[in-house]
């Protein structure tokens, strides 16, 4: 075993493999229903996105939230599953959000700036890719 | 319907061979997509980026319970490949492709030789002073039982050094660079080699999760693809995991380097043509 603290060991193996799988089975679950209902609803739009992509190759879907969880609400299949991709990059944030309370709990000044640099860096992605 | 369901089957597939070869799925999956399914390299680059998010996140719970995984050591290389996967997303939209291309078959020849030399450990007991300082050292279970073995880290400027070439290589290829990684902490930081897989696991849903955000919020990754591939990936890497402990993994080594090798020359030859 490393050398965890009882607070770390608590962490790591109680609270956050709950939240990270109820996190995960709630991205599967949207993925499966944007998939599903874009078989069923509609597979020529499917088929004709995936023949525009080998062709064009940048699918350029740059949407923001709200108009994601709008659409996504009416039903929209393909937005339903860019909503579900995106709960799906919150199990990694989410996980370095936990080690970050971890360490401020701890009071480890240097682990809590480690911490702080990642997610900052995980923002910064989302920032370059707007810009980008 | 049917583009779907095949697109499903060569998800399973990568999934499952990269679970069983320890090398990710997101290794077998990039290809996979460029010549089943002729699908452009940053669409197949997107599509396996949030393929390897998902099976990283699907591990995560057993391999944190596993209690080998080193909570510091993670946090202090993720700042490096945090740091490569955003600069290397941001660059995969840039770059032509014949480069991605070239980078991927590179790629291979790493994990072919990582493979090839995967042997024993090299850990020592005592870590150097900036790692101390750091307390990233740990404690393993000794294999015979009794005492923990205490284990220590050296280098961590030169591990670091390589987890931002794992991390540029990840938010480029989509891939999540789990040999080079492994072989950072093993080679370059002398951690116990068991260590060393669950830590690179640990680390690889947040490297890929970086390029994620930038490929995302670009409205670079094709949906109707990722989709059915980030499924089918998971569902594959979750089966190769129940069958790994069934099966002789060294026998299956030779044709697992033989599978890189013909990967690498296949993109290497795309690359040659493209450019």
């Amino acid at each position: 075993m490393n050398s965890v603290t009882a607070d770390e060991e608590r962490i790591l193996r109680v609270w956050t493999p709950i939240i990270l799988r109820t996190i995960l089975v709630a991205a599967i679950a949207i993925l499966l229903v944007g998939l599903v209902s874009i078989a069923w609803q509609n597979p020529g739009y499917y088929v004709a996105r995936f023949h525009s992509l080998q062709k064009v190759g940048h699918p350029q879907n740059r949407e923001t939230i709200a108009t994601l969880v709008a659409a996504s609400l009416r039903g929209e299949p393909r937005q339903i599953m860019t909503l579900g991709l995106m709960v799906l990059t919150l199990v990694p944030l989410a996980r370095v959000a936990f080690c970050f309370l971890l360490f401020v709990r701890e009071r480890d000044g240097t682990y809590v700036a480690f911490t702080a640099y990642v997610l900052i860096g995980l923002v910064v992605g989302v920032v370059l890719g707007r810009v980008g | 319907m049917f583009i779907l369901l095949g697109l499903l089957a060569l998800a399973v597939g990568a999934g499952f061979i990269g679970a069983l070869s320890g090398l990710g799925g997101g290794v077998f999956i990039v290809p996979a997509l460029l010549i089943f399914a002729h699908v452009p390299m940053q669409v197949a680059v997107g599509a396996s980026m949030i393929s390897v998010v998902a099976t990283s996140a699907g591990a995560s719970v057993a391999f944190v319970r596993d209690g080998w995984t080193n909570l510091r050591v993670a946090m202090v290389l993720e700042c490096a490949t945090v740091t490569g996967a955003v600069t290397g997303a941001y660059l995969a939209g840039i770059v032509p492709s014949w480069v991605l291309e070239l980078l991927f078959a590179l790629m291979m020849l790493q994990s072919a030789y990582f493979t090839v030399t995967k042997v024993g450990d090299s850990s020592v007991p005592h870590g150097d002073a900036l790692a101390e300082r750091l307390k990233l050292g740990g404690r393993i279970p000794a294999e015979t039982g009794g005492d923990e073995i205490p284990y220590g880290v050296v280098n961590v400027p030169g591990g670091a050094v390589l987890m931002v070439v794992a991390g540029l290589m990840s938010g480029l290829l989509g891939i999540g660079s789990g040999a080079l990684k492994v072989m950072a902490m093993d080679y370059v930081m002398h951690i116990p080699l068991k260590v060393s897989s669950a830590t690179s696991n640990f680390m690889i849903g947040v490297t890929a999760g970086a390029g994620a955000l930038v490929f995302l919020s670009r409205g670079d990754i094709a949906t109707v693809i990722a989709a059915p591939v980030a499924l089918g990936v998971t569902a594959g890497a979750l089966a190769g995991s129940r069958v790994l402990p069934h099966v002789n993994v060294q026998a299956l080594r030779t044709m697992f380097v033989g599978i890189l090798l013909l990967i690498a020359v296949e993109m290497g030859w795309r690359a040659l043509s493209g450019f």
